[in-house]
């Protein structure tokens, strides 16, 4: 399967996402003018990906998302939602999300998430310059 | 030449107001001002948090009024609607931020309007954060383009009630101020 790769801009994060690795990253501020269009073909991917993805491989996700907008969030939901299926059909699925430990607003939103999710989500603290 | 400008420079600066932009809203001048913003209220030192507020509330606000405006696209006053947007961010008493945003709604959408805030208005932070998340979950129509999160977002993160005004212009548009403080 092919990688994923998105570069950011102002507006949307970096995507990086490495079926070779296992390993899907997300980096970045995310409010653009259409939040939908722009993570339909992280959807599309992940689709795919979970569908052809062998059982006991782990999956490794990283999180850190300093600012994302409303729609985003729902975007960055159904993401979790899907990945949260995929672990409750059986796959190994873990997620790290990085948050500013000087921004307590950061922590709550993954937590927010966090709180609705099977699969293990570790929030980690990062420090930013 | 008239002094119209220091007229005007002393009422902004009599409001507190730190960045303004009066015009169409598009996605690069939102981006623009909000980065804007953000590294004025950096270089003033304020908590992180307050600044991450202060900018969230920004970019919900603005996004949510572009939103409206591309909503009427096809109507014969998208022009004069989509001009009409203004929006303040400033400072007021007890070193608080406030983020004041304006623009021309139709008279047909006050109602739908100000139910949705009145209600927000009613709740305190822990029932705000329960609709936010019920809404979060619900299924989406497969064409939206917002979520009807923002302003929800925007009462979570202000420290008290929003504030706003729908004064009547004409029989066919009203012009709609909302204020977030925090």
């Amino acid at each position: 399967m092919e990688k994923l790769f998105i570069k950011a801009t102002k507006s949307t994060p970096e995507v990086n996402l490495d079926s070779d690795n296992n390993n899907l990253l997300i980096n970045g501020q995310s409010y653009p003018e259409n939040a939908f269009k722009f993570y339909e073909p992280i959807f599309n991917w992940v689709n795919e990906y979970l569908d052809e993805l062998e059982t006991g491989v782990q999956v490794q996700i990283d999180f850190t998302l300093p600012y994302i907008n409303t729609s985003s969030s729902k975007c960055i939901m159904m993401l979790l939602d899907k990945f949260d299926d995929a672990f409750l059909a059986g796959k190994n699925i873990f997620l790290n999300w990085y948050c500013d430990q000087e921004n307590e607003i950061e922590f709550e939103c993954a937590e927010e998430f966090k709180e609705d999710m099977n699969f293990p989500i570790e929030i980690v603290s990062r420090e930013d310059n | 030449m008239s002094n119209k400008m220091f007229v005007l420079q002393k009422e902004l600066r009599e409001k507190g107001v730190l960045i303004s932009f009066s015009g169409k809203f598009s996605q690069e001048i939102i981006e623009e001002l909000g980065q804007a913003v953000k590294k004025y209220l950096e270089t003033e030192n304020h908590p992180k948090t307050d600044i991450y507020n202060v900018f969230s509330i920004f970019i919900e606000q603005t996004q949510n009024i572009k939103n409206y405006c591309v909503s009427k696209q096809e109507t014969p006053a998208y022009e004069q609607i989509a001009n009409s947007c203004i929006v303040a961010i400033g400072s007021q008493e007890n070193n608080e931020r406030y983020v004041c945003s304006g623009n021309l709604i139709y008279n047909d959408d006050i109602d739908k309007l100000e139910k949705i805030i009145n209600e927000l208005i009613g709740l305190d932070k822990q029932s705000l954060k329960k609709l936010y998340k019920q809404k979060l979950k619900q299924d989406l129509p497969p064409d939206s383009t917002s979520a009807g999160l923002g302003l929800i977002d925007v009462a979570r993160k202000a420290s008290s009630p929003l504030e706003y005004s729908i004064e009547k212009k004409d029989e066919f548009f009203s012009f709609f101020t909302l204020k977030a403080i925090v």
